[in-house]
């Protein structure tokens, strides 16, 4: 169904960061903000992503902010370095969806979403690290594999799900024995993120636990964000409630301070 | 959402949280539907990898459980939960608990048809006395060994020991249990479950359809557990006397099993004896003795009416047949089907070492039976992506490849319903070698595809 070199299809064809991405990140790594809005906005498709992303009733700015510096000005360092590592990972999703129930505007959602939340986390961790705050972007990708993997045996998997129940990243680490969230690594690694963000997404597939303590803890708040936004009624139609085996005991310890957090009651 | 099923268990498994604002998008209308027509025993929802809920989060499912109740009987409820949750369910529905409450999915098994007369040694508590006893009748009804806890003191104290006792139960709660017919397959025998008393509904809870089909595919003892029945009237009579005539066609025989005639008139009895259904005071008095079992039937299952031709349409629709197989297939063993060649005729299997077979029936617009002829190897590769790893047990690959065909067997069912031919599947039958499969299809012609998967040869074998 799925092989090897299918896989590596799939991350062949993940180009590399243009230039001015590449030069964007850089400027933004030294705290060149007003240098890498003006690289950034030479990227008109980036430029649009940008102000689409910001002008999400998420963000609440009250009005609409079009310009790159004044976003990159807004946002700061860290959140304008996560902002184009989502606008990178974006590159990747389809045109049309079709193993899950999505399209351009909800998966902009669902990255918005992850996003804001996983800001006001690591406020409340009291973390101001621009590499873990671009750490969130990646995740999404897990979700961009699966459909790029098993859309065109749609059927089959539906069959095999109603059978056994098995997520999406099961079956891939069965068949393949690699999972959705050791791609999500080759693509950091492609792209020339830093290490750490790979190593976050690792311990959030919560089932390889880092043995850095801060890495695991963060990953555990991170699955916890990510099932938290999968449970909203958009991600739920869309099928995506199940497309990984949520680890609840991986996460029970950190789950009252998250509800509180959150607001859950 | 849907329902994975296993061991007559539709279970749904929502992960995550479960509030009133998510409730219309947990289940679509038509996993509803879909859930509701599944022949099973039970519908249970898991909440083992719901880490928050609330009462609204739950309503959600209520709608589900009255359509499945209304639907098919089935019985209906939460499991896999923690303390936490059985005590914030049983707050929220104190008034109107209809639902069942298993802790664990195992403790649902132990109370459906698939796990009977396992003799079990099974810990029991409740603080609900009427609950206890609830639940000890059942499990004692099953065939398990119930002890009952007689307070919370001696419950624990008895939990001390717990490698005295297979599953230990409390936290456990028996709503409205199903009430439909059971059904089970034991090697080649039917068991239908049947209680309390049977009167003018069997008709409507008995699947006829179901049971002529596994008439067509070879199933030739089909035995009614009627330990729990109490009385039945003359109507129920009349149905089992029919049911019975119609199986001497197939030269199948019916039995019932721990039906007491003490409130069902003794005439009855000689009624349905003269109809040729056969009466044993236990289960294990057939399954139990080899030489009656084959003299039952239950151990070969030579067809002898059904010898069928294939018609224009199964032809027509053979593609898809194929398709669904080889698809299938390529999916659970990660391989590529080769084509080798294809004829009409009667089942010629070359090299039988190290085969076993799995067939399944469908019926409806058009009826038939697909069989499979698997090098073990082949099985054993499908094994690893439905159990995670690698096994040489052959009943764990018997299970697995009737989950295989199970498969083949539903995309069938999607394929055909694509052109707008609707049909049902069987429960899926396996034969441990080829010659027990030879048995039920010697004879009959059919389509034969023969395919190859890595080198390791298949078959395919579609025939009415």
């Amino acid at each position: 169904m799925i092989t090897k070199d299918k896989i590596d299809a799939f991350i062949k064809k993940i180009p590399p960061a243009s230039e001015a991405l590449k030069e964007t990140l850089l400027l933004l790594s030294i705290g060149e903000l007003t240098k890498a809005a003006k690289v950034a906005q030479t990227d008109l498709a980036l430029k649009s992503y940008l102000k689409n992303l910001v002008n999400k009733p998420i963000y609440g700015f009250r009005h609409e902010v079009s310009e790159t510096s004044q976003i990159f000005g807004i946002l700061g360092v860290s959140s304008s370095q996560q902002s184009v590592y989502n606008y990178m990972i974006s590159l990747l999703s389809p045109d049309t969806w079709i193993l899950f129930k999505l399209n351009k505007h909800t998966f902009s959602e669902l990255q918005a979403r992850l996003s804001t939340r996983w800001g006001k986390i690591l406020k409340h961790l009291n973390i101001d690290d621009k590499d873990i705050d671009s750490s969130i972007s990646l995740l999404p990708a897990s979700i961009i594999i699966s459909e790029a993997l098993f859309c065109e045996k749609i059927d089959e998997v539906k069959l095999l799900k109603n059978t056994k129940a098995l997520d999406y990243n099961t079956i891939l680490t069965r068949l393949c024995g690699i999972g959705l969230f050791d791609i999500c690594e080759q693509i950091s690694k492609k792209w020339e993120m830093p290490e750490k963000i790979s190593n976050i997404i690792q311990a959030a597939s919560g089932l390889k636990p880092s043995d850095d303590e801060e890495t695991n803890k963060l990953g555990k708040w991170m699955h916890l964000l990510l099932f938290y936004e999968l449970s909203q009624s958009t991600f739920l139609e869309a099928g995506l409630n199940d497309f990984i085996d949520f680890q609840i005991d991986y996460v029970s310890d950190v789950y009252d301070e998250f509800a509180i957090l959150m607001n859950i009651s | 959402m849907k329902a994975s099923v296993k061991n007559n268990i539709g279970l749904l498994s929502p992960q995550g949280f479960l509030d009133g604002n998510n409730t219309a998008s947990i289940l679509a209308k038509e996993d509803v539907n879909a859930t509701a027509s599944l022949k099973v025993e039970m519908v249970l929802v898991s909440l083992k990898k719901v880490i928050f809920f609330n009462k609204n989060g739950l309503d959600a499912f209520m709608k589900l459980f009255t359509a499945v109740r209304h639907k098919s009987h089935a019985t209906v409820g939460f499991c896999d939960y923690d303390d936490t949750k059985y005590l914030a369910i049983k707050k929220f529905y104190a008034e109107d608990m209809n639902f069942s409450l298993f802790k664990t999915i195992d403790t649902a098994y132990l109370f459906t048809s698939n796990f009977k007369n396992q003799n079990k040694n099974i810990l029991l508590y409740s603080s609900d006395n009427s609950q206890k006893t609830a639940m000890a009748i059942e499990l004692h009804d099953n065939g398990h060994n119930p002890i009952v806890a007689k307070n919370q003191d001696d419950f624990n104290e008895k939990s001390l020991k717990a490698e005295a006792y297979d599953f230990i139960i409390n936290q456990t709660f028996l709503g409205q249990m199903g009430q439909k017919i059971a059904t089970r397959v034991t090697g080649n025998a039917i068991i239908y479950t049947v209680s309390s008393f049977l009167d003018v509904e069997i008709t409507d809870k008995f699947n006829i359809e179901y049971h002529n089909n596994s008439l067509n595919v070879g199933f030739r003892l089909f035995i009614f557990d009627a330990y729990k029945v109490i009385s039945m009237n003359v109507h129920a009579l009349n149905f089992f006397s029919k049911l019975s005539s119609s199986a001497a066609e197939y030269n199948a025989t019916v039995c019932f099993v721990g039906m007491t005639f003490e409130k069902t008139p003794k005439t009855f009895k000689e009624n349905l004896e003269d109809a040729g259904i056969l009466f044993y005071k236990q289960m294990d008095d057939i399954l139990l003795n080899k030489d009656l079992l084959k003299e039952l039937g239950g151990s070969s299952a030579a067809n002898i009416k059904s010898k069928r031709n294939l018609n224009k349409q199964t032809i027509t629709a053979l593609p898809k047949f194929i398709d669904a197989t080889v698809a299938t297939v390529e999916m659970m063993t990660n391989s590529k089907a080769v084509k080798q060649s294809a004829k009409i005729d009667t089942i010629v299997i070359q090299d039988k070492l190290d085969k076993i077979a799995s067939s399944i029936g469908y019926y409806g617009d058009l009826d038939g039976m697909v069989v499979l002829v698997f090098p073990k190897e082949i099985a054993k590769q499908a094994c690893e992506l439905l159990i995670g790893e690698k096994t040489d047990d052959l009943e764990m690959i018997l299970d697995t490849l009737a989950e295989l065909v199970n498969i083949v067997g539903g995309k069938i069912k999607t394929l055909l319903s694509d052109e707008d031919i609707s049909v049902n599947i069987t429960l899926p039958r396996t034969y441990q070698d080829v010659d027990s499969l030879i048995e039920v299809i010697e004879g009959r012609k059919g389509v034969q595809v023969d395919l190859s998967f890595n080198n390791n040869k298949f078959l395919f074998f579609l025939t009415r």
